[in-house]
């Protein structure tokens, strides 16, 4: 179930299969040469990767900035730490469907606000420049709680005695911040950021939802291959889109296995001794 | 300090909370209040007649017109929901009791190059949607799976297995050998040692990774658009084909089935809350 279609979609990425017609046609690699070719390919090459790596980034930093202002006791703290969960949890497509009202250029409350506290009221859904934006926030506002949520599991696996032993040395706060607490949450934010690279890597839902298959502004490579094979029929094109997007995803998710490979065995290694 | 930490969490805290509370306001309007320049913020148990007021008064319409058609679409929300709850179930029981089975095997039995097969059955997790779909199409046509329940709940189980497999692992791995080796002493055999013993014990570890397989499923949509045009279709592919309705965009009937949609997903995670991080790490961080 999980084999066939990698080796089926090979195939297919050398013929000229095509959804509305049954012929099919070995082609070599015409395909593949049409996918390097086109400008629309780099297009949706340089949009995942601007998404990826902002995404990513900016999740990362709030994240883990809220893990650090939550960490400790902090009343309610239980109540509150579920309530900021939450949006990772609900459905991308329908939340990001509904942030189309809150991002309408005429009557979204997001404007509104900005109107009231008298700040431009930029048009989120239809300028151009600002589409990638929109996207990126909505994405920011789901995905943040899951950067906290790993911080703060690593913020809380730091042992209490180094800080102990700090404040006797007087460390300065900076300091503790610097040589304790970033490199000692270091590894599992790691992990983080290639679990949330990998799933941004194959963003979809949010594109469909806020401004379509087809925006040239917007289009990643999984929108860009619905539009292919969904909208213009060409089964082969889309394959070969689908092996180049597989390469990549198969390398970070090596990486990503490997990594995680890597800190079980030292969970492991630190449990026993 | 303490002032820093609350200049940081009130802000996002109301931030993030806001769509949430938007939403729910909104399945409570009439249209005309759904898209009103200025917004309706505080429900007034009383008629509204200024045009500028920031109140409104909240009607149940919304919720009442779901078990109508909008115009179309052929049926009506709780016709889809239908189909994103069997779907969801299905799918769901099959991947946990296979995840249960394998997590067994792999936690209890040294099997040559088990660990790459484990990491083999995570990397699955990580595919895109987009780029195996075709494939899984073509495959679909010559079964006639295509717009069928079954096809989505066949793929679902599949992609849901890597991550039950892995939570299960997780579990199993954490239960004493002790008592099935009793067990295997007393003469059960395997298989009534791990029904008697193993499943007892792994109950709430299956009530959690449930909850995952269903969320993942009950939420996904890269598929379930791709393969389903009509028969199966789930909340999430109707409500995606509501955008650019003809009469516009029926905001008090989408927000007031989102409503309804979310509604189990935010009482679930509200449950499994103390394993989140196991869920959305799949299992890979060990507390």
């Amino acid at each position: 179930m999980n084999v066939f279609p990698l080796v089926y979609n090979i195939y297919l990425s050398f013929t000229n299969a095509d959804l509305s017609s049954s012929a099919v046609q070995n082609i070599g690699t015409r395909n593949y040469a049409l996918v390097f070719a086109e400008g629309r390919y780099a297009d949706a090459l340089t949009t995942t990767a601007l998404f990826v790596v902002l995404s990513v980034a900016i999740e990362l930093v709030l994240g883990y900035v809220l893990a650090l202002a939550l960490r400790g006791h902090i009343p309610g703290k239980p109540a509150v730490l579920t309530i900021l969960l939450i949006p990772m949890m609900l459905c991308p497509v329908v939340l990001s469907l509904f942030w189309n009202l809150i991002l309408n250029g005429h009557y979204g409350i997001l404007n509104q606000l900005l109107g009231f506290c008298a700040l431009p009221q930029p048009q989120w859904l239809t300028d151009d420049d600002l589409k990638l934006v929109s996207i990126l926030l909505v994405d920011v506002w789901m995905w943040t709680p899951f950067m906290m949520l790993v911080s703060l599991a690593a913020l809380n696996a730091i042992p209490k005695y180094i800080y102990e032993a700090a404040e006797i040395d007087r460390a300065s706060r900076w300091m503790v911040f610097r040589t304790i607490t970033l490199p000692m949450s270091a590894p599992l934010l790691g992990l983080a950021v290639l679990l949330r690279g990998t799933d941004a890597l194959k963003q979809f839902d949010l594109v469909m939802a806020i401004t379509g298959p087809n925006d040239t502004t917007t289009q990643t490579l999984s929108a860009r291959i619905y539009q292919v094979v969904f909208r213009n029929y060409k089964v082969g094109l889309g394959s070969a889109y689908g092996v180049v997007i597989l390469v990549a995803v198969i390398a970070v998710a090596t990486i990503s296995v490997r990594y995680i490979d890597s800190l079980n065995r030292r969970q492991g290694k630190a449990a026993t001794s | 300090m303490n002032l820093i930490r609350a200049f940081v969490i009130v802000p996002y805290f109301f931030l993030a909370t806001l769509p949430l509370a938007w939403l729910a306001l909104t399945s409570f309007k009439t249209y005309n209040d759904t898209i009103s320049v200025n917004a309706k913020f505080v429900p007034w148990s009383a008629r509204v007649d200024s045009e500028e007021s920031l109140k409104f008064e909240p009607t149940l319409d919304a919720y009442r017109n779901l078990s109508k058609p909008v115009a179309g679409t052929p049926k009506d929300f709780y016709h889809y929901l239908g189909n994103s709850v069997v779907i969801g179930l299905l799918s769901t029981l099959a991947a946990v009791s296979l995840g249960t089975l394998c997590a067994y095997g792999f936690s209890r039995f040294q099997l040559p190059g088990s660990k790459d097969w484990l990491f083999f059955i995570l990397s699955t997790r990580f595919l895109p949607p987009l780029a195996v779909v075709v494939p899984v199409v073509v495959m679909y046509r010559w079964f006639s799976l295509e717009n069928t329940h079954a096809g989505l709940i066949l793929l679902y189980t599949s992609f849901n297995l890597s991550l039950a497999v892995w939570l299960m692992k997780g579990f199993v791995d954490e239960m004493p050998r002790a008592f099935e080796e009793a067990a295997l002493v007393d003469g059960y055999t395997r298989v009534q040692a791990f029904v008697r013993v193993i499943v007892p014990q792994a109950a709430t570890g299956m009530a959690v990774t449930a909850v995952f397989c269903l969320i993942s499923s009950w939420n996904e949509f890269g598929f379930a658009m791709t393969l389903n045009n009509y028969e199966a279709k789930t909340v999430p592919v109707y409500f995606a084909g509501l955008q650019g309705n003809i009469d516009g965009v029926p905001w008090p009937q989408i927000a007031s089935g989102m409503i309804i949609f979310v509604a189990p997903i935010v009482l679930f995670t509200i449950l499994v809350r103390n394993h989140l991080l196991k869920g959305v790490t799949f299992g890979t961080i060990k507390q």
